[in-house]
């Protein structure tokens, strides 16, 4: 009895932490672009301003996920996927929030 | 004569001279195909298109 007294509570930090942990990896991708890890590149994909280990795993996530869709739109419209992703990329650049990082025509991450 | 055959007459005359006088216009075929490009309108049907799929596309917040 004693002894499980005594675990109880490193279980109970280990559940926390747990916890703690996987809300820190639920950034979302709003969140992740306000706070200027990820911005809005030339070419219609989410780059990587500042290295975060959560916030490229929500990048690559979402850049797969917009690929997707990209060619979707390609293959319909019978162009190429790349034409798709650039036209996003200028859309998604005039569209990102002020504050947030988009790369400008020499390819640097500026804030808007 | 009467009026209206002297104005026929003077018309056909007439005729006759602006024909004569008129320079003898030549119509030549261009040597090359006539092409008519399209290409324009299409794309820019395309790019409308592209464009509002795209719009929708970025209103979801997960993606943009």
């Amino acid at each position: 009895m004693k002894s499980l007294l005594k675990i109880k509570p490193r279980l109970l930090m280990l559940l926390s932490l747990c916890v703690l942990s996987l809300n820190a990896f639920a950034m979302t991708l709003q969140e992740a672009k306000s706070q200027g890890y990820l911005g809005e590149q030339l070419n219609g994909y989410l780059g990587l301003v500042q290295n975060n280990p959560e916030a490229k795993a929500v990048m690559d996530d979402v850049n797969t996920k917009r690929r997707a869709h990209y060619e979707t739109i390609a293959k319909k419209n019978n162009i190429s996927a790349s034409d798709v992703a650039k036209l996003a990329g200028e859309k998604a650049i005039a569209a990102t929030d002020k504050g947030n990082f988009v790369q400008n025509a020499q390819g640097k991450w500026v804030k808007k | 004569m009467t009026p209206l055959t002297q104005i026929s007459l003077g018309s056909l005359l007439l005729a006759g001279l602006i024909s004569g006088c008129a320079p003898t216009v030549k119509i030549e075929p261009p040597d090359k195909p006539i092409v008519i490009n399209l290409n324009v309108k299409i794309e820019h049907e395309i790019k409308i298109k592209v464009d509002k799929e795209l719009d929708q596309l970025l209103t979801d917040d997960k993606l943009f």
